[in-house]
């Protein structure tokens, strides 16, 4: 160091010294660590719900300020309720529903108008619901409406869509193996819900190979009625006028056979999975990666169960919360080891929910992430969080909770949501006050119930031969075969 | 500072925008109401330029504080320093996210000190010594757990999230870096205290960690992902001398290599206040927020502006081909060098895309994948790999089993030839421009998609009203205009053609 620099440096700590509070150079506002605001008020718009003559149940919500009508449907139908020798016949019918033409307009011309209207339409069958969305320009509403209610009531399946579809879905199976972490998600569920569970199974080159046109006809029949269906309605509209429209696109749709929920095939418990075993297990899938795919988890809880407020707190706190969370801050920053880190807890509905742990890290540093995040799944069960912790999770929760009313469409979804889960339609509010009531020992009793660090299957995809470890000392390893699309 | 010019700066803007209202009635279509109208663009006097749009649907507001900087500012050696910079903007500053910064800085210096030994003595070879360097190492690892003891984690993050803040992250591309987050919008005054705070004095703490961080990405992003190492093959066999070459998340060894002094020069250059966007969307006053910017943003030290990019990539003469062995299925890049953001010829470019590849009735679905089958997917983009200097027209296309990549190829230059041949129907078109309407429709209704629309034009041509204005260019474009550029540009030297094939031997980097 020459004597000026010297100098300078000395010259730098002194100005520092002389003003502690460094912020007041930079902004008079002073130190946002102790800024403090209003709380953000909410007022929830009212939402009406009207149950048409046929049983078809529509949510209104009109937001006028751009010219754009959104309506969005939501079927009781699924993945889940497909016959199991031909698993992927529920994603091929929606598809296919949407690509496929109708008895008024072929699949081609209906994509021609949609598409001149500059509409966007959308037609799928998940695991656990079927969905579509309509949204169009105020002007072309009539007739999108009815290309809408056409597709979803008396869709014509054409044979070369029908063909089409299928042959995406094999070249899509076939392209499974080239996307790592599809793999270890698939890979995973099938290990926690088993290969043959509704919620664990995939389709495979043979399974689709079985499927039919006359089969996707058949679950359309099955599945799609007015009384099966519930339509969400938000833009620029008057309710009266909007509620005859949809009285002309669906009103003379007779409700066939009542499905209810009650008369859908019950989903068997989850009984031949390794998430069944008393013991951890380690699942090793080999694939010449630098870099490890890790998944850690196992089954959870509903989204009605009582204690699903303090495991979603627990899950933002452990890994949920990006940048903020333990597993980024030690995983991810202090120990370099990965980009991606992170824990999820998906509540169930029709079956158990799943809580998971993940992270991507190079193959030498495998055995030292995992350690890490076990290492802090059994943290949450042995002491409680930090007071500052539980703060900083309710805080950002109380804090972004308007986020979840920002728009009308979201509003609406989530009552659709609700109202298809049985859910009580103020859920989100009643999970707000729960938060507000949370205490730590709260969580640390949750954690101990519901978090099993001694039991969770452990997924690594990845080139074993240079783990730095072998994973052996996390439990009994099983190597897996990948057997694509077979 | 003097408060007359930045008032007559507002009143400029403010003229402006009543000047452009006539002529963007007249030629936009009606079904975006008043989007120019509602933009308030203010310019502060260190060179920041400030957007703000009003929409009181929800107490929210979303920014976006876009940078003119990326990978197009690096050069081999320091490929990935853009990128590593944006991640180091999360530590913090002199203030945020540590305990003591005076104490950190002893330490922060042994470090990269250290780190400079470490790497004099690894360039030496097979020379090195491995003693030498161990015992750096060891030192290296005990000042780094010294300094990590004056960190406060994630301190910028928690401040951000304890007050409601959502979706907070960052990008870095070829051409831009872009800072953003949604919070309620009456802690825009905190927002603007950490944030003007980080953009001025951040601290590269944690560095060493954070390129470890930055490797597992390229790890993910390129490493082991089949389209990643093929588009890094494509654009660097597309650019020889233009730095659209280079890698943005920079290549392995480089990142390894880069230093601390190479990452604070980095910044200082480029984030100068002139060079960045603020872009503000949400329930705001615009006076109220732009006296905040000014009590925060404004006190960033304007900076001289930073060197522009001189290279320019000469004219290729002849096609280029290039291969990458991965074990996957198989994938085909093919590119056209073409003029960038501000040549006449580009909205062209734009139409020519949505043409080919916007929805299941484009051309290129409608042929490849429908009535020949051959593709799994095909789509064009008009920008590769940014919008700014000249670019390229790229098409993609993975094609469906039992099908080649030469078969595709031929499919696509019979489309791009029917371009040369054939004039565009009128309807087709019509449907373009409907497509652009609706689209400007529905970037009103979100407040972080509208914030980044407009930092995004501002940054990219010097003008937000570009959203728009775009659109009467695209309007213009005429049949024979599509016909002369197709034939300009799509021949075959002027082409880059890039496809994955597996490996001769299986198992090199093949499946078992």
């Amino acid at each position: 160091m020459t004597r000026r620099s010297v100098f300078m440096a000395w010259l730098a700590g002194w100005l520092l010294l002389s003003a502690p509070s460094a912020f007041a150079q930079t902004t008079p506002l002073g130190d946002p660590r102790t800024m403090t605001f209003d709380p953000v008020t909410i007022t929830v718009p009212e939402v009406e719900r009207v149950v048409l003559e046929n049983g078809l149940i529509v949510y209104l919500l009109p937001d006028r300020e751009l010219p754009l009508v959104t309506v969005s449907a939501m079927i009781r139908t699924g993945a889940i309720y497909e016959p199991a020798d031909k698993v992927g016949l529920a994603g091929l019918t929606g598809a296919v529903m949407r690509t496929g033409g109708t008895a008024r307009f072929t699949g081609d011309q209906g994509d021609e108008e949609l598409e001149f209207l500059a509409a966007h339409l959308s037609m799928g069958i998940g695991s656990e619901n079927g969905a579509a969305t309509l949204d169009i320009l105020k002007k072309d509403l009539p007739r999108g409406l009815a290309i809408f209610a056409d597709m979803l009531r008396a869709p014509a399946f054409e044979p070369a869509k029908v063909e089409e579809a299928k042959r995406q879905a094999l070249e899509a199976i076939r392209r499974r193996p080239d996307n790592p972490s599809g793999i270890a998600s698939r890979e995973f569920r099938k290990l926690l819900f088993g290969i043959a569970h509704p919620l664990g199974r995939e389709s495979t080159t043979d399974s689709l190979s079985r499927i039919t046109r006359d089969d996707m006809v058949a679950f359309h029949q099955k599945f799609f009625a007015p009384n099966t269906l519930m339509l969400g309605v938000t833009g620029d509209f008057e309710k009266p006028a909007m509620l005859e429209a949809l009285r002309q696109a669906f009103g003379d749709w007779q409700p066939q056979q009542p499905i209810q929920a009650a008369a859908l095939p019950a989903i068997p418990p989850v009984t031949a999975s390794a998430a069944q075993g008393e013991s951890r297990s380690v699942h090793v899938l080999r694939q010449p990666l630098t870099q490890t795919h890790l998944r850690i988890g196992h089954l959870s809880v509903k989204e009605d169960d009582p204690d699903y407020v303090a495991l979603a707190l627990l899950d933002d706190i452990l890994g949920g919360n990006s940048f903020t969370s333990r597993l980024f801050r030690d995983v991810r920053s202090r120990q370099g080891l990965a980009y991606a880190v992170g824990s999820r807890l998906a509540p169930g509905n029709a079956g158990p929910g799943i809580f998971m742990l993940h992270a991507l890290t190079k193959g030498s540093s495998t055995h030292q992430a995992l350690s890490s995040m076990l290492n802090h799944m059994e943290r949450l069960r042995q002491e409680p969080v930090s007071s500052e912790e539980l703060q900083l999770a309710k805080d950002a929760f109380l804090n972004s909770f308007v986020f979840s009313f920002a728009d009308a469409g979201q509003i609406v979804g989530r009552l659709m949501a609700l109202d298809y889960h049985g859910l009580p339609k103020d859920f989100l509010q009643r999970f707000r006050d729960r938060v507000v009531r949370l205490t730590k020992e709260d969580l640390l009793r949750v954690a101990r119930q519901h978090l099993h660090p001694d039991r969770v299957v452990i997924l690594a995809v990845g080139k074993d031969d240079e783990f730095e470890k072998p994973l052996s000392t996390f439990g009994p390893i099983t190597v897996l075969p990948l057997k694509p699309g077979s | 500072m003097n408060r007359t010019p930045r008032q007559r700066d507002l009143c400029f803007v403010l003229g402006l925008l009543l000047f452009s209202t006539p002529v963007a009635a007249a030629t936009s279509n009606a079904t975006a109401p008043g989007l120019e109208e509602r933009v308030v663009e203010y310019r502060l006097a260190n060179g920041l330029v400030l957007l703000l749009m009003e929409r009181h649907q929800a107490p929210i507001v979303a920014v976006n504080l876009t940078y003119r900087v990326g990978g197009v500012h690096e050069h081999n050696g320091i490929t990935g320093v853009a990128h590593l910079y944006e991640h180091m903007a999360f530590k913090g500053s002199r203030t945020i996210g540590v305990t003591d910064a005076r104490k950190e800085q002893p330490f922060l210096e042994k470090l990269d000190r250290l780190a400079e030994a470490m790497a004099v003595e690894k360039a030496k070879g097979p020379a090195s010594d491995q003693t030498r360097l161990a015992a750096l190492r060891k030192q290296f690892t005990d000042v780094e757990a010294q300094a990590a003891g004056f960190v406060v984690p994630a301190e910028l993050a928690t401040l951000y999230q304890r007050h409601g803040g959502v979706g907070l992250n960052a990008t870095t591309g070829k051409v831009l870096t872009r800072y953003f987050l949604s919070f309620p919008a009456n802690r825009l005054p905190l927002w603007a205290a950490v944030e003007s705070d980080r953009m001025a004095h951040a601290v590269l703490r944690e560095f060493y960690k954070e390129k470890q961080v930055v490797l597992e990405e390229r790890r993910m992003r390129t490493d082991n992902s089949p389209s990643g190492r093929l588009h890094e093959a494509f654009t660097a066999a597309a650019f020889q001398a233009h730095p659209y070459g280079l890698p943005v998340i920079g290549w392995s060894s480089d990142l390894e290599g880069l230093s601390k002094a190479q990452t604070e020069a980095f910044f200082q250059t480029h984030y100068g206040p002139a060079n960045a966007v603020l872009a503000i969307v949400g329930d705001i006053t615009p006076k109220d927020v732009i006296a905040l910017v000014e009590q925060t943003f404004g006190r960033l030290q304007a900076r001289p502006p930073s060197p522009p990019v001189l290279t320019t990539e000469p004219p290729q003469a002849g096609e280029r081909r290039v291969e990458v062995e991965y074990d996957a299925e198989p994938h085909l890049l093919i590119g056209f060098h073409k003029p960038g953001a501000g040549h006449p010829d580009d909205a062209v470019f734009d139409v020519i895309e949505s043409l080919l590849s916007d929805g299941r009735t484009s051309r290129l679905h409608k042929r490849l994948v429908q009535e020949q089958q051959r593709a799994a997917s095909v789509s064009a983009f008009s920008n590769y790999p940014g919008a700014q200097y000249p670019n390229l027209f790229v098409i993609g296309a993975t094609p469906r089993a039992p099908h080649s990549t030469t078969e595709i190829e031929q499919s696509l230059h019979e489309e791009l030839a029917r371009l040369k041949n054939e004039p565009v129907a009128p309807r087709e078109m019509e449907k373009i421009l409907n497509q652009i309407d609706a689209g400007l429709v529905r970037s009103l209704r979100s407040n972080s998609g509208m914030a980044s629309r407009l930092a995004y034009f501002q940054a990219i041509s010097g003008n937000w009203r570009e959203t728009v204005t775009l659109r009467d260019r695209i309007a213009k474009v005429s049949p024979e205009d599509i016909r002369r550029v197709a034939a300009q540009y799509f021949t075959k030297s002027n082409r880059i053609v890039a496809t994955l094939v597996r490996p001769d031997k299986p198992g090199l980097n093949g499946k078992p």
